[in-house]
């Protein structure tokens, strides 16, 4: 099973990118709409979807593997045009849930996070 | 306007050639002889629409007796058996209902071929209508079923068609082979045959390997056009573009620098990671449509039988009932000394990691150009080497509009001579190379580059393929000979794309060719890949497109009497307020004149000549005579406006050259 780590908020993203950079290993990250203090649950339906997709996969996953579920926030703050994770050049979401694999130009975005085919390919090679 | 007129002129006649064989066809059908032929109405009434005359000439012929015969006399029930079981697709309908219309537009549009059987226009109607309810609960028409499995009417045919479930209908497999259909190459035409027959519900795997280059270069899923061809050349050309436009912008008030830096760097980046995302995408589409995508070289044990190997040397057998070979070709490289060590080609240029410095383009392909204009654009001292004629195929008077075009932007050439000798002076990124060439002008001579690009030609990806192992055979040239249908001279082996002799090497027809393809053999479609006037553009700092003949072929077909030239240079008007030359752009427009002037050639260098040609490319296809572009209105100010308003025929010898407005 690869190994897990949860952070929110852009600095945070990066703060432990930088962490992991020597791990020598490739790295999956997950960014979905911050989740509801209260029901545990993302404020955005198509990531509410994805998670246990993504969680399988991740379950399966080598070793080789680290994951990192990022919250972009809330709602308001997402939607903004200009949010950091927007904006940000290594990144430029265009939407959440995306999946990718960090350094590379594969990514996934919105239904195709639930999909299960799709989601596996990410985790292989 | 009067190409509209054309078109609709066709539509009408082949209308009502359709329904008045129709009609014919409905009293054979009272009779109990029906169908088959009303579907072939039905085809061709939509080939009739949307493609050219030939298709019109095929409608107004009227489909013969052959029509499948249901005995006479049999019960309704048994009489809708018999047509369900004699036909892939059958609706059963009325020839006024608008449902059953939509459902007809949809397997049109799908191109899959269909029996449409009109009940309102057979004496027994109603009682077939009583026996298909009895078998389906479905008292309405339209009423469909494909290979025997009742899919219901309107919104039953177009939901289960949303939900991708419609077509695999189609497909019953019918052999003990892995897989229905395996793809080798996952190129242009590979991937597009792949999800087209994977969509009509056929089991497909693509086979995909590239070979590195003798320099290592090695690239992702998608083929030439995407990793080494069209993607990163055009890329590299609007970077160009870009440069001359900022030798415009200070006529235009911008306060731009005399001397910019250019980064071939971040140039080479952002294609690569453009490609890169390209290729993830492929990986993506396939997984999504189901079709199984191996990394590994693929060679023929026999018809039915491949073997695999992967990066890792992992051998895998693979066996399909059919087979198609899309592997397209490689740059080719001279039987001479210091060639494969010291030298690159466009397979590595794109990707190159050091700017290339001084730089020998070997060939007057289109490739040769294209790459010599751009790398000229970004600042590089570039110098083309050609044996002959630029453009070998393209009409030689724009061939050589270009080249001096690319002259007088600072590239050199070099014409009438052969490199003999590469020679390592320096090594580095860039190194430095001696090259010996000879020329009748010159005999043995020789000058030093950091980069020598060899664009001398394409070689198909055949060799070592055991294609004999499969009874494929191939031309001279290596190309694996076709019939009008891509198939091979092995019945299940088919081919399409660069690798096909007598074949055009461009991706959207590798692509258009693999999806007929796909529908023919998994669609129950009929319609084949039409070869003739496909446009295409040569992507020089000043562009080049062409559709239909060259002036050469034109007069070797036609007889020179019988052929008119219109041409006319023309000054764009954004060339106008930056002082670029007046002489540089020209059109022109080939017509038969014993064919009411029929426009058979259409050639434009000028900015923009791709997207003027794809436009244009429809009007020949739709058989545009002079007249028609006479009557078009122009958009001005625009260069494709040029097309409108063209007098001067070549043969009067007068000026053509450009006028302002
Ligand atoms: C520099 C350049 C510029 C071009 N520009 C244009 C343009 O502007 N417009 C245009 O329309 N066309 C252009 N082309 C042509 C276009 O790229 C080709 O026509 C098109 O890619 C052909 O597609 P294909 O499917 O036949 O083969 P390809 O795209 O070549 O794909 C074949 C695939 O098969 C793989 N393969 C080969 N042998 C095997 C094997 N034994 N086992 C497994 N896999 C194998 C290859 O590695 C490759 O991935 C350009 C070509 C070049 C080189």
């Amino acid at each position: 099973m690869a190994q897990k780590f949860e952070v929110s908020g852009l600095d945070e993203y990066k703060e432990k990118l930088e962490s992991l950079s020597s791990s020598g290993k490739t790295i999956i990250a997950m960014f979905s709409g911050g989740k509801d203090p209260a029901t545990g649950q993302s404020w955005c339906p198509d990531c509410v979807v994805a998670q246990p997709v993504v969680d399988k996969a991740v379950s399966q996953a080598s070793e080789d593997f680290i994951y990192v579920y990022c919250s972009v926030g809330g709602r308001d703050f997402w939607k903004d045009k200009n949010c950091v994770f927007r904006t940000d050049p290594s990144l430029k979401l265009k939407s959440v849930p995306t999946l990718i694999k960090v350094g590379t130009p594969q990514r996934l975005e919105e239904a195709q996070c639930a999909n299960p085919k799709l989601v596996e390919m990410l985790f292989e090679d | 306007m009067a190409a509209r007129t054309l078109r609709s002129v066709f539509t009408l006649r082949s209308v009502a050639a359709a329904s008045s064989a129709g009609s014919l066809l409905c009293k054979v059908s009272n009779n109990v002889q029906p169908l088959k032929q009303n579907s072939f109405i039905y085809n061709k009434f939509v080939t009739g629409i949307w493609s050219s005359r030939k298709s019109f000439h095929h409608s107004s012929s009227r489909p013969t007796s052959e029509s499948a015969m249901a005995p006479v006399g049999l019960p309704p029930a048994d009489l809708v058996e018999q047509y369900i079981k004699q036909s892939k697709v059958i609706i059963f309908s009325k020839s006024f209902c608008p449902f059953c219309n939509q459902v007809k537009a949809l397997f049109n549009k799908l191109g899959v071929k269909f029996t449409a059987l009109e009940l309102d226009e057979l004496e027994n109607g109603d009682a077939i209508q009583e026996a298909l309810f009895a078998r389906t609960g479905l008292k309405t028409v339209p009423n469909t079923f494909i290979n025997g499995t009742h899919v219901g009417g309107c919104d039953d045919t177009l939901n289960r068609h949303e939900a991708g479930q419609l077509l695999p209908l189609l497909h019953v497999k019918t052999h003990d082979y892995e897989y229905d259909l395996v793809v080798i190459g996952g190129g242009s035409g590979g991937l597009a045959a792949s999800k087209e027959a994977a969509a009509l519900g056929a089991k497909v795997a693509v086979l995909d390997f590239v070979q590195p280059t003798p320099l290592g270069t090695q690239w992702g899923l998608g083929g030439t056009c995407v990793n080494v061809g069209c993607i990163p050349k055009k890329l590299m050309h609007q970077a160009a573009l870009l440069a001359h436009g900022l030798q415009d912008s200070r006529a235009y008030g911008w306060q731009t620098p005399e001397s910019i830096e250019h980064s071939w760097g971040t140039l080479v980046e952002g294609v690569q990671n453009h490609i890169g995302s390209l290729n993830w995408g492929y990986r993506v589409q396939l997984r999504d449509k189901n079709v199984e995508y191996v990394n590994a070289y693929t060679t023929f044990v026999d018809p039915h039988t491949l073997r695999t190997v992967d990066r890792r040397g992992k051998e895998r057998t693979i066996t399909s009932d059919k087979i198609l070979v899309a592997v397209g070709g490689r740059p080719r490289y001279p039987d001479l000394p210091g060639a494969r060590e010291l030298c690159i080609t466009s397979d590595d240029l794109f990707s190159l990691s050091h700017p290339p410095g001084k730089t020998l383009l070997v060939g007057a392909s289109y490739i040769a150009l294209e790459c010599a204009g751009f790398l000229a654009a970004l600042g590089f001292d570039v110098t083309v080497m050609v044996r002959s004629i630029f453009l070998r195929g393209f009409d030689q008077q724009m061939a050589e509009k270009v080249a001096d075009y690319m002259e007088r932007q600072g590239v050199k050439f070099i014409r009438g001579a052969v490199p003999t000798l590469f020679e390592q002076v320096e090594e580095g990124t860039p190194g430095l190379v001696r090259v010996t060439a000879t020329s009748d002008e010159q005999g043995t001579f020789s000058d030093e580059y950091n980069t020598v690009v060899l664009a001398i030609g394409r070689d198909p990806c055949t060799k070592d393929m055991g294609l004999n192992n499969a009874g494929v055979t191939l031309a001279k040239s290596g190309k694996i000979i076709v019939n009008d249908e891509e198939q091979s001279s092995a019945p299940n082996v088919y081919a399409i794309g660069d690798v096909i002799e007598a074949g055009l090497e461009l991706t959207p027809v590798a692509i258009q060719a693999g999806r007929l393809l796909a529908r023919r053999l998994y669609g129950g479609a009929t319609k084949k890949m039409d070869y003739q006037n496909v446009a295409t553009t040569v992507f020089t700092p000043l562009e080049y497109g062409c559709c239909g003949l060259s002036e050469e072929d034109a007069i070797t077909k036609y007889g020179a009497e019988d052929v008119e030239i219109y041409h006319n240079g023309f000054w764009p008007l954004e060339f106008t307020v930056a002082h670029r030359p007046e002489s540089d752009c020209y059109a022109k427009l080939i017509c038969v004149k014993s064919q009411n002037e029929l426009v058979v050639g259409f050639h434009i260098v000028g900015p923009n000549a791709g997207e003027i040609t794809q436009g244009f490319a429809i009007a020949l296809q739709l058989g545009a005579t002079k007249q028609n572009f006479d009557d078009l209105v122009g958009i001005h100010p625009t260069c494709a406006e040029v097309f409108t308003t063209m007098t001067v025929t070549k043969r009067s010898g007068k000026d053509a050259s450009a006028s302002g407005c």
